[in-house]
Formats: structure tokens, C-alpha cells, sequence
């Protein structure tokens, strides 16, 4: 599926990206991250600047008050002159620009018995100039119960003098928003009245409100354990209220003053929750505490809050999704244009030029592939040369092994007359030519020559070498030199003609036909199998002479035997015994011999031939074929031409059958006339003899031989009937008168007159005459 | 076998047989020739046996001519034979009859 460079390429450019892709995927998310991190730290760091600006003003306002406290103090243990006091108190504001306004004021009766409420008081007015205003000493105003007097004196003691009051709308001026400091004044350890310093919160307020860090954000202003931090002594009270809210789902301006509880969304630990949900959206809340015990907590939209940094990670994750979708598809395409699609054409081309078809290869773009055209070119002219030289040598080739098989004997049976022997051979060439050959042939009437032989070596060489030899062997083995002498001049001129060091195992034999003498020459060859009639087939050990072409002066041992009637001798190659399998086993000896011996029946060679070709390929299966495969298998049939009998019931009108065979033999073997008159004339005695004598009342078998070998005619009766010697009659004398001769007598007389020997035998049951001519 | 038995003069017979002379044969051989001398209205002297298509013999056809001649004996006649073989004659001569059958 990988294989194609276009799938590889493809493979590689979609994994690099997706490992890019995901490389930039963790980056947004890091980045996205990192960005909102540095958000939230920007934002509670200008948080922290309003904080700290509260802290200074309000420590500015604590000063003031104590300025004021100390002229307050300086008042009563002096003078007591007011113009003083007012010069002095307009002094101190103009040093302190974050208070609005500011007095002193004295317990009832404490400055005048008689006057109940002495207080100063001056405050900046709308031109930023500070004016005084005398008008708190009266009735309606009554300063002493002013919630924030009392809250003030309810806080402060001589050792905390500092005390703040709960936020108030003043009235009576610009009706602001106000908190007031106040600090104490002692005489000794009365409190005489105190000082105090307004301070318009308002402002700070409306600035705060107005910081809209989102669209959608709000915040609260709140004061906290303001008095806690700084007059712990003098009061235990835990101040709890709104200075100002901006919350959208509540009235704001009824909250001012309420406690906190109020907002539905405050928690003590808020400074510690990373968001709130609230009416269905996710807030951050910012939470500051100045160090007066203001609190300034401001909640943001998370999503808002971080929308641009959301919508930027997006963009940006969107874009790089694109462009890795982009490289990969413009690369494939150029890749494709440049690369592929010259690939595919030459393909196409070379698909072309392996049919045989003509193709002009032109490629122009890019560089690389018009270089490889011209290769390409080049070499498709150099493979039509060479194909052109390489059929010419193939059907040379072709030529080469039908000239090679065409000179071994073909045509079966190659002797269609001769029904004295059954010869078949086949060769199987490994390669196109090979080095085994056969050949068969008459040396003259009688004799008949058939060999199997290997050339070492294969190829075209061992061809031509192999048609040297067997043209050798044919025209030395038809001179007519006796075997051992043919079998020694054939080496003696293999080593002249060798000069490249081959040598050839051969086997051969020299059959007399008539006879069935069988001469055997092993030249290094593998052992034939032989199986007498009615037997199995067995190896013939025979002693294996060298091979042919390596001694030039080497003698030859002959191994000589008699085949009879139905006898085989069957010659191979090693081709057969060292055919292999697909596990690389042998067929081997064993295996051969036993392929031999379950072919049942009595067989014509070619059907043997093939049952061993069959047997091999059923072996070797679909292993190639090492070695030629060369078989020669003959086969004795002649009956024992010089052994014939004869057998039947033994009465007189039998004989004249018996005659006629008997004429027959002596026609064939060409015996002379007046020993043929012999055969006949002793034959018709003995016959004569048996029937009358040896059955003399019943009918039995009579069985005659007669044999040619030796250089004697054996002639031999047989019959299983009572014993009788017909030797033991008395001769006639052939010297009285014809009157007194007897007329029996006469016939066993004659026969021993004509034969060269006789003899009778008694042998179980069985009278056996021989005679001998 | 075929046998043809010719008269001549008036006691001669002549017999002409065509091929073996054997266990098969010699007894009608023989049987043939005796039934004719004694058939014959004068005794029969001269027997000629012409052999020229005889081409075998056996001691079963020697018996049969020692028989006829000694019939022919017993009647002071004598056997001829004519154009014999070589081969056969030496049949003859192996057994002695040479000494006494004439051959022509």
C-alpha cells in the first residue's frame, strides 16, 4: 500500500504536519494561557495603584486630623483666641488638598460654661479655596449628635486617638459623599472634644466606577475594618458596609452603607476563588484591601474578559490548520507535476519498449528527468541491439539442442524387424544443451551396442565435447575390435581430443543377440540394475573402471554374462539418483531401486521408462531440474534359441506333430540334412519306445529337449512312465541271413549306431534318455 | 501316404510310394503290398519298390521291407529297390540289409 513514492510522500508530509499541527496546537494553548496569566497580573496591578493611592490619602487625612487635634489642643490650654485658631486651621488645609473641609470640636461647656458648643470649622469651596464657615455652632445643626461625632468619640481613647466614622451624604454643601476622620483631645485623661477631617469619597468612587476594564464588568467599593486597623483600642465594633456597588442586577444607591451580606455573590474568601457564577456568566473577581481596611473587589466576564486573546488563539490555531493543509496539497501537486507525473510517463514508456513497441522518449522538464530520457533512450537502443544478438543466439541455441537430440536415436523401436530385444532411452536435458548422452547401435549382424554416458560439465561446451565423444565412440566401436581393445582405443583417443580437461563416465554394453552373451563395460558410470526373468531388479556390482578421457594408457576390466528370455538391464545417469526435491533430498539408489521393483507386471522398456520419469517428477515436484535425466533400459526377449522343447501325450499320431517341430529347429539352426535324418529317425524310435513300452496302457506325457550348445546337439526323452531302459535290449546281429533275422530290435540298434553318446537315467520317477550327436 | 501298386509281367509287382516311410506309414505300407502279392493270381517273384518320392525312413520301415522280403523269400522272390537316396541307402547299410535288397 506504502510502496509508491507518491503514498511514502503523502505518508510523510501528513505526519510531519500533524506532528507541526500539534506542536502549534499545545503553543496556542500555551500562549492563550500565558497571554490571560499576564491579563490577570496587569489588571490587579493598576488595581493596586488605586489601592495605594486610597492608603495615601487616607494617611494624608489621619495627619490633617492630627494637625487640627494639636491646634484644638493649643486652643484650649491658651488663649483661647478663635481668630488665631481659624488663620491657623486655614494653614493646615491648604497643605492637605485631598480634604474637603475639616473642624475642631469641643465637648459641651468645656471652652465657655456658659456656651454649650464651640467648634471650627473651614472647607474648600467649589474654587478650591479655603473659607471658613461659623454657622456649625448653632442650634438647628446640635454638632454633638451628629451620628459621626458619636461615632467618633464612641471609637477614639487617649492611647488610639484616630477614629473614622461610617460613610454619610452631607446635606448641608455640595451633598458628596463623605467619611470623616476624627482624632481625639484630651485634657489629662478627659476627652475635651476632637478634630475632625472630611473627606469625599465620592470622587474616588465615581473614578473607580468609571474603570471599566470590560464592557460588561462591575465592581464594588466597599470599607472594611477600616476602624479595626487603626483604632483597635478604642472600639471592638466590625464595621460592615457598601460604600458603593456598580452590580447591574441590584439598586446600587440603596445598598450605600448596608452590609455586604446584601450582595449575593460576596464570600469572605473571595480574594482566593478564581471565579464566581453569577446570573448565568462566569466572573473574575479582583480583590484588594487597602491598608486602611478598604476592600476593592472588581469582577470581570471571564469571557469577555479574555475575548480577544480567545478569539486570536482561534485565528490563529485556524490559520495554521490551513496552512498545513495548504503545504501538503500544493507540495503533492508539485511533486505530482514535476516528479510523478515524469515517473508515470517513463513507466509508460518502458511498459512500451518491453512490448517491442517503438516509442520516441522525450521529456524536456525538469533537467534531471530529460537526462534520464536521454539514458533512457540510449539504453532502449542498446537492449534492441542486444536482443537482436540474443535471439540470434537463442535460436542458435534452439538449433544447437535439436542437432544435439537428433543425434541420439529417436525413433522407437529402432529396430522394428528385431523382435529379439526391446531397447528404449530417453535424455532430458537440464539446460538448453546438455552433457548426457546415449546411443545404440549394430557393430555387425549379431551384435548389438547400446551405451549411457555423462559429460562432465553442462552447458554448450559438454554439448560439443559429448558429440565428439559419441562420434568416437561410434566409429571405433565399428572397426570390430574385440571389447577390451574397442573400450581402450575409445579412451586412448578421448585423451587425445581433450585438451580442456573433461572426462566422461560411461556404461556400456555389447550384446550378442542370438546368444544373449552380454559384455559390460563401467567407465566410472553408476552401477546398472539388472532383473532376471521372474525375479526382482537388483544392482549389478561390477567392478567400475576409470572414466573415459583421464588415463590415455588405462586398461579396462569387462564383466560378461548370459541374458535369457525376459532379462532387463536398466542404465541411468545421475541425474536420476541425484534429482532433489524442494527440501533438497536425493532420489538416491534405494529409492530407484524400489520404484523399480513395484512397477508389476511384465513391461515393454518404454513403459518402464516413463513409470521411473513419473516417479522422478512426482519426486522433485516443483524443484527445478539440476542435471540431464538420461535412461536406457534393454530388454532380453529372444528365447533360448539353442534350448528348445518339446511336450506332449505320448501316442503314435503325436509323432508326426513332433517331426514337424523338430524339422523346424533343424531349419533354423541349418543342420545338415543327414543329421537331421539322424534326429529324426532316433527321435521316432524313443517316441515309439515310450509309447508302447513306458505306457504300455495308458496314455502319459512325453517331453523332449534339445540343445545346441557346446558344439553337440543334446537330445533328451523324458516320460514319467514305468522304468525301462530300452539300452538294455540285446544288438542284433546285423551278419546272420535275412531269413534269421528278427524283426525287432532293429530301431534301438540304430540309434546307437548314429548317436555319439547315450545314456539312460532313472531320475524320480522319471526315465530320462539323452543323446548326444 | 500315397501308394500306387502296379502288376507287371506276370509275377512282378511294382510299388511306388511318395514320402516318410515311419511308424505313421510303414504299417499300411507294408499291408498294402502283402494284400496285393496275395491278391495276385500268380505267386508273386519280383517285388520293385521305386523310392525315387520316398524321403524318409525308419526302423519301423526297414522292419516292413525285411518282412516283405522275407515273404518274397519264403517264394523265392526277391526285392528290388529302385532310385534310392543316398541318405536311405545308408539306413540299409547301417542295419546290413544292403547284403541281401538289390538296388537298381
Amino acid at each position: 500500500m506504502f510502496r509508491t513514492i507518491r503514498s511514502k510522500i503523502i505518508v510523510m508530509t501528513v505526519v510531519t504536519l500533524a506532528v507541526l499541527l500539534a506542536a502549534f496546537f499545545c503553543y496556542a494553548v500555551i500562549f492563550r494561557m500565558r497571554t490571560k496569566q499576564l491579563m490577570l497580573k496587569n489588571f490587579a496591578f493598576s488595581l493596586n495603584s488605586y489601592i495605594q493611592k486610597i492608603d495615601e490619602d487616607v494617611l494624608a487625612i489621619e495627619d490633617n486630623s492630627n494637625d487640627l487635634a494639636l491646634i484644638g489642643n493649643l486652643f484650649y490650654s491658651t488663649d483661647r483666641n478663635p481668630t488665631i485658631t481659624y488663620d491657623v486651621i486655614t494653614k493646615v488645609f491648604e497643605n492637605y488638598p485631598e480634604s474637603l473641609g475639616g473642624g475642631i470640636w469641643f465637648e459641651p461647656y468645656v471652652v465657655n460654661p456658659s456656651k454649650k458648643r464651640t467648634c471650627f470649622y473651614a472647607y474648600r469651596n467649589k474654587d478650591n479655596k479655603v473659607v471658613v464657615d461659623k454657622n456649625f455652632e448653632s442650634e438647628e445643626y446640635d454638632y454633638h449628635n451628629q451620628n459621626w461625632y458619636k461615632q467618633i468619640k464612641s471609637q477614639v481613647t487617649k492611647e488610639n486617638k484616630i477614629a473614622w466614622s461610617l460613610p454619610y451624604y452631607e446635606n448641608i454643601g455640595s451633598n458628596t459623599m463623605m467619611i470623616t476622620a476624627g482624632t481625639g483631645i484630651f485634657d489629662g485623661d478627659k476627652f475635651i472634644g476632637m478634630s475632625t477631617v472630611d473627606w469625599e469619597i465620592g470622587s474616588i468612587i465615581k473614578e473607580v466606577s468609571e474603570m471599566k476594564p470590560t464592557e460588561n464588568g462591575f465592581h464594588l467599593f466597599e470599607n472594611n475594618r477600616i476602624m479595626k486597623d487603626y483604632f483597635v483600642l478604642l472600639g471592638s465594633k466590625d464595621f460592615d458596609y457598601i460604600l458603593a456597588s456598580t452590580d447591574p442586577y441590584l439598586d446600587n444607591e440603596s445598598l450605600i452603607g448596608k452590609s455586604l451580606k446584601n450582595i449575593p455573590w460576596y464570600k469572605d474568601n473571595l480574594k482566593y476563588i478564581t471565579y464566581i457564577t453569577y446570573h448565568n456568566r462566569k466572573y473574575v473577581p479582583f480583590v484588594k484591601y487597602s491598608k486602611n481596611g478598604l476592600v476593592l473587589i472588581i469582577c470581570l466576564p471571564k469571557s469577555e474578559m479574555f475575548k480577544y486573546v480567545d478569539r486570536f488563539a482561534i485565528e490563529m490555531f485556524l490559520s495554521i490548520l490551513f496552512i498545513c493543509f495548504m503545504i501538503p496539497t500544493l507540495s503533492y501537486l508539485i511533486f505530482k507535476r514535476y516528479i510523478i507525473n515524469p515517473i508515470d510517463k517513463l513507466t509508460d514508456i518502458a511498459h512500451k519498449i518491453g512490448r517491442g513497441e517503438d516509442v520516441e522518449i522525450k521529456l524536456e522538464k525538469p533537467e534531471e528527468f530529460a537526462q534520464l530520457a536521454l539514458t533512457f533512450d540510449n539504453m532502449t537502443q542498446n537492449i534492441k541491439s542486444i536482443t537482436k544478438e540474443r535471439a540470434k543466439i537463442n535460436s542458435e541455441l534452439s538449433i544447437a539442442k535439436s542437432i544435439q537430440l537428433s543425434s541420439l536415436p529417436g525413433v522407437f523401436p529402432p529396430f522394428p524387424e528385431r523382435s529379439e530385444f526391446d531397447i528404449y532411452a530417453s535424455m532430458t536435458p537440464a539446460k538448453e544443451v546438455g552433457g548426457d548422452f546415449y546411443d545404440f547401435y549394430f557393430t555387425d549382424d549379431d551384435n548389438l551396442m547400446f551405451l549411457i554416458a555423462d559429460v562432465s560439465g553442462k552447458g554448450v561446451p559438454a554439448a560439443l565435447f559429448m558429440m565428439t565423444v559419441k562420434t568416437l565412440i561410434n566409429n571405433i566401436s565399428l572397426i570390430g575390435y574385440p571389447p577390451k581393445k574397442m573400450i581402450e582405443t575409445i579412451n586412448k583417443k578421448i585423451c587425445e581430443t581433450n585438451k580442456q580437461g573433461f572426462f566422461v563416465t560411461m556404461l556400456c554394453g555389447i550384446i550378442n543377440i542370438k546368444t544373449g552373451k552380454l559384455s559390460l563395460i563401467n567407465c566410472g558410470h553408476n552401477p546398472p540394475l539388472i532383473r532376471k526373468k521372474n525375479e526382482e531388479y537388483e544392482y549389478l556390482c561390477l567392478n567400475s573402471n576409470i572414466a573415459l578421457g583421464v588415463v590415455d594408457d588405462a586398461e579396462f576390466e569387462i564383466f560378461e554374462t548370459q541374458l535369457n528370455e525376459g532379462d532387463i538391464i536398466f542404465t541411468y545417469t545421475d541425474g536420476i539418483t541425484e534429482a532433489m526435491n524442494d527440501r533438497e533430498e536425493l532420489f538416491g539408489e534405494k529409492r530407484l531401486l524400489a520404484c523399480l521393483n513395484n512397477i508389476k507386471g511384465e513391461n515393454q522398456t518404454k513403459e518402464i521408462l516413463n513409470n521411473i520419469k513419473n516417479d522422478i517428477n512426482n519426486y522433485t515436484n516443483s524443484a527445478p531440474q539440476s542435471d540431464d535425466i538420461t535412461m536406457l533400459i534393454f530388454k532380453y526377449q529372444k528365447e533360448n534359441s539353442l534350448m528348445k522343447t518339446f511336450s506332449q501325450i505320448a501316442i503314435p499320431e503325436n509323432y508326426k506333430p513332433f517331426y514337424t517341430w523338430l524339422h523346424s529347429i533343424c531349419d533354423e539352426w541349418k543342420l545338415s540334412d543327414e543329421l537331421k535324418n539322424k534326429l529324426d529317425m532316433c527321435s521316432e524310435e524313443l517316441f515309439a519306445n515310450i509309447t508302447f513300452y513306458a505306457y504300455p496302457e495308458s496314455n502319459g506325457i512325453i517331453n523332449v529337449s534339445i540343445d545346441n550348445s557346446n558344439d553337440e546337439i543334446t537330445l533328451k526323452f523324458e516320460d514319467e512312465g514305468i522304468p525301462y531302459n530300452p539300452l538294455e535290449k540285446p544288438d542284433p546281429d546285423i551278419n546272420l541271413p535275412p531269413e534269421e533275422r528278427p524283426l525287432g530290435g532293429l530301431g534301438i540298434f540304430m540309434v546307437k549306431e548314429m548317436v555319439k553318446n547315450i545314456f539312460y537315467e532313472r531320475i524320480q520317477n522319471k526315465n530320462i534318455l539323452t543323446l548326444k550327436f | 501316404m500315397e501308394i500306387s501298386i502296379k502288376n507287371f509281367g506276370i509275377s512282378g509287382i511294382y510299388v511306388k510310394a511318395e514320402g516318410r516311410l515311419d511308424l505313421d506309414s510303414a504299417v499300411e505300407y507294408g499291408s498294402k503290398i502283402k494284400d496285393a502279392i496275395e491278391d495276385a493270381d500268380e505267386t508273386i517273384t519280383e517285388l520293385v519298390l521305386d523310392f525315387s518320392d520316398i524321403t524318409f525312413i525308419s526302423s519301423f520301415g526297414l522292419k516292413v521291407i525285411l518282412e516283405l522280403y522275407k515273404q518274397l523269400k519264403a517264394q523265392n522272390g526277391s526285392v528290388k529297390i529302385k532310385n534310392i537316396s543316398e541318405q536311405i541307402k545308408s539306413s540299409f547299410t547301417m542295419v546290413g540289409f544292403d547284403k541281401f535288397i538289390e538296388f537298381e
